[in-house]
């Protein structure tokens, strides 16, 4: 096995600007300022999210009001947590992940409409500013779900029209921002690079797109109608003057259902990246991976009305109760091919690597209690109780968040130049992973036992397994400063990244870190396979980038060493 | 001054043509959205329109209908034409499209305002035909000025992405009207 030789860093490349925070709080059009811009928004958003949450579990402690002032103060804290950690955490996270990542991924220089995608992160912030008047308007208290008549005669505040034009600003900014993405995959792959020669996080947010833009006008159609209920004395939310509050339902839903899909296929991109390369080993099933994100996008679009089974025609359930559970199959040939990519791999426990293997075994329980949740009888029993919350929190933070803080770990060396502290990290992930296990495991129960969602005064048989959770939560809620300080440290003296620090062979990595204005220095060449580790000629092309970019400060145990695999090691 | 479009040129003009297509089948799902709310709500009734409320005339929607569906023959001709180096042809084109165009906001707007409120059936044709109606405005404005611009010879047969864009979102109108006339008068 060849040796690992040491050029000088950076020979030959001249420095890049070094950008200072006030690049970062001004209009750029340069993609990586505007994915920093979306990342570094919605993390806010995650702290502010995450404290109305910590509110929310303080409240759960005793089952009486204790907290709140009232119901009403109670139903505006899930509200607003709900919306935000949704609307301004996960959604624009991701498509920051996408904004960074994916020209880079395909060697471009940029987005396809750099202006446009500036725009639509700039509509982020009046949206966001309108979430937060609402508290000085009468702030919305209708559930992120906003069901007529609760958001229609029954929420007097003006918060709740904030509520839907904010809604609104990020759905435009949504579909601004997806027509860019898919633009940019289908006209600026580089010379080479065919569709199943991309990134599977390129795929990921080709289908997330596909939604974005198929569903998102259907959520602005519907706050439209919401909006005029409101406001101008329509009444299509209203039965006694003629209306139907299922119209709602059924719009909301055919949006918010493929919804779930724009944030959690983003996050199955980045596991497929992450796990490949901490693991030194192709993913395996490349194609069936690309093509069942395509699959849960199409099938994404039929499964709506299964939040509905207790409000809809009952011959309708059935039809629904199928085509959901379907949607457990590319699914499934999901888990069974990131399984497949670990097996026999030589699996680095990087910080990275333990969140995604903490998705893995987070998301299965989401999707095998979604599963469950699609069973009609089932569904009718736990309808609106803590197993729903259970659930959706299954799949969106032990999925997304799980996967956003994989994709953290990996990408930050590239974005920052700086390495995060690898011990930092494990702690980081082993509070995370007990804390958040602690938190919604037991809702389950609770939930089976027949506590309703959404409720601050709850039965005292309830309260042990409530404070429980509430405990818990906190630990979850602590691990995250965790996370805030290793950032901090790594950017005051964080060891120096170098180009490419997991020996990843996807394009992103064949550049400096940061990458400079225009991202490569001259045209670059991807390498004919992204996952093709632990070849001889991987092998040469990894150390091709490292004589190129530099390599950087090495501390032997804790950054993974390139490791030959396979045939010749 | 017909010069080749260079390299960077041409895959812009590849970006924009894609990027207005995934706009077009984007934004007609709003229209789409309408659509369901309007058979949704009508499902509710035993009749449509309701008992007691009288049907829409006819006859100046299916004349504005036509109107604009001939706009969209013109502006296209016109796209045609300035490509062809016909650049009188492809004014006068616009000229009558943009006539027809505003002879069908004209007539739309009197409908908007003499339907008679009725509740439900009333508020969903307001919407509608309201949504549809800020679209041709809009783009009808849009349209407008590009020939404006043409006049003082702003594109020519290679360079004139302003002309090609505004007739696509012209068609647009068209598209998501067609799908509106058929559900507002036909069914």
């Amino acid at each position: 096995m060849a040796t690992i030789s040491r050029p000088l860093p950076g020979a030959a490349i001249p420095a890049a600007k070094q950008l200072r925070l006030s690049d970062y709080l001004r209009w750029s059009v340069d993609h990586k300022i505007i994915g920093v811009q979306y990342m570094a928004t919605a993390f806010f958003f995650f702290l502010f999210g995450g404290a109305l949450a910590m509110m929310i579990r303080w409240e759960l402690l005793t089952p009486t009001l204790d907290v709140m002032s009232d119901g009403t103060a109670y139903n505006q804290l899930f509200t607003m947590h709900a919306s935000i950690m949704i609307f301004m955490w996960i959604i624009p996270m991701m498509a920051g992940f996408g904004n960074y990542l994916v020209p880079l991924m395909l060697g471009a220089k940029d987005m396809a409409f750099p202006w446009l995608n500036a725009l639509a992160f700039w509509l982020i912030v009046p949206a966001g500013a309108l979430m937060i008047l609402g508290y000085f308007a009468g702030q919305a208290e209708a559930g992120w779900t906003a069901y007529p008549p609760l958001s229609t005669i029954y929420s007097l505040g003006d918060g709740q029209t904030f509520w839907a034009f904010a809604l609104h600003l990020l759905g435009i900014s949504s579909i601004l921002g997806a027509i860019n993405f898919i633009v940019t995959i289908k006209n600026m792959r580089p010379e080479g690079m065919g569709y199943f020669q991309m990134p599977l996080f390129c795929w990921a947010i080709l289908a997330t797109s596909i939604i974005i833009v198929l569903a998102t006008p259907f959520l602005a159609g519907a706050l439209t109608l919401l909006i005029l209920d409101r406001v101008a004395g329509t009444a299509f939310f209203d039965p006694s003057r003629g209306g139907d509050v299922l119209v709602w339902q059924n719009v909301f839903w055919f949006y918010s259902h493929p919804a779930v899909y724009i944030m959690v296929l983003p996050g199955f991109g980045i596991l497929s990246e992450v796990l490949s390369v901490h693991a030194r080993k192709p993913v395996f099933g490349y194609r069936a991976l690309a093509l069942s994100s395509m699959a849960i996008a199409l099938l994404g679009f039929t499964v709506w009305a299964h939040h509905m089974f207790t409000s809809m025609t009952p011959e309708l359930r059935i039809p629904f109760m199928v085509t959901s559970m379907i949607i457990a199959v590319p699914t499934g040939i999901k888990i069974f091919s990131w399984l497949g990519t670990l097996w026999g791999g030589k699996i680095h426990f990087t910080p990275a690597m333990l969140f995604a293997l903490g998705f893995l075994s987070m998301f299965v329980i989401g999707g095998i209690s979604g599963v469950m949740l699609a069973a009609v009888p089932f569904d009718i029993h736990v309808h609106d109780t803590y197993f729903v919350v259970s659930h959706l929190h299954f799949v969106l933070f032990g999925g997304s968040v799980f996967a956003i803080y994989a994709g953290m770990y990996h990408w930050w060396p590239k974005v920052t130049g700086r390495m995060l502290n690898a011990n930092l990290g494990k702690l980081h992930f082993a509070l995370t992973y007990v804390g958040f296990f602690f938190t919604f495991f037991p809702q389950h129960i609770v939930g089976m036992l027949g506590m309703p969602r959404r409720v601050a005064v709850y039965a005292p048989e309830f309260q042990t397994l409530n404070i429980i959770i509430s405990v818990a939560a906190f630990l979850l809620g602590i691990s995250t400063f965790v996370l805030l300080y290793a950032m901090a440290l790594s950017l005051s003296n964080g060891k120096r990244a170098g180009a490419n620090p997991w020996r990843a062979l996807t394009l992103e990595w064949a550049t400096t870190s940061p990458p400079p204005t225009h991202n490569f220095h001259g045209d670059p060449v991807p390498y004919r396979d992204p996952y093709g580790y632990g070849t001889e000629s991987a092998f040469r092309y990894l150390e091709d980038v490292d004589r190129r970019y530099g390599v950087g400060e090495r501390d032997d145990d804790k950054v993974p060493v390139p490791a030959l695999r396979g045939s010749g090691d | 001054m017909d010069t080749q479009l260079s390299r960077q040129e041409r895959m812009a003009l590849a970006n924009r043509r894609t990027g207005l297509f995934i706009f077009q089948l984007s934004w007609i799902m709003v229209f789409v959205c309408l659509t369901f709310v309007n058979l949704q709500i009508r499902g509710n009734f035993a009749s449509w329109p309701p008992e007691g409320v009288t049907s829409l005339n006819l006859f100046l929607p299916t004349l504005a209908t036509a109107g604009l569906l001939l706009s969209a023959f013109f502006v296209g001709r016109g796209l045609r034409a300035l490509r062809n180096h016909q650049r009188a042809v492809f004014l006068t084109s616009w000229q009558i499209a943009l006539g027809l165009g505003f002879g069908f906001v004209a007539i739309m707007a009197y409908e908007w305002l003499s339907v008679p409120f009725s509740e439900q059936y009333s508020t969903i044709f307001r919407v509608m035909t309201g949504f549809h109606a800020v679209h041709a405005l809009v783009i009808g404005i849009m349209l407008a000025l590009v020939y404006h611009g043409a006049r003082s010879g702003e594109y020519n047969a290679t360079r004139h992405w302003a002309v090609e864009g505004t007739t696509k979102l012209w068609y647009f109108v068209v598209v998501a009207w067609m799908l509106f006339y058929v559900i507002l008068y036909i069914v």
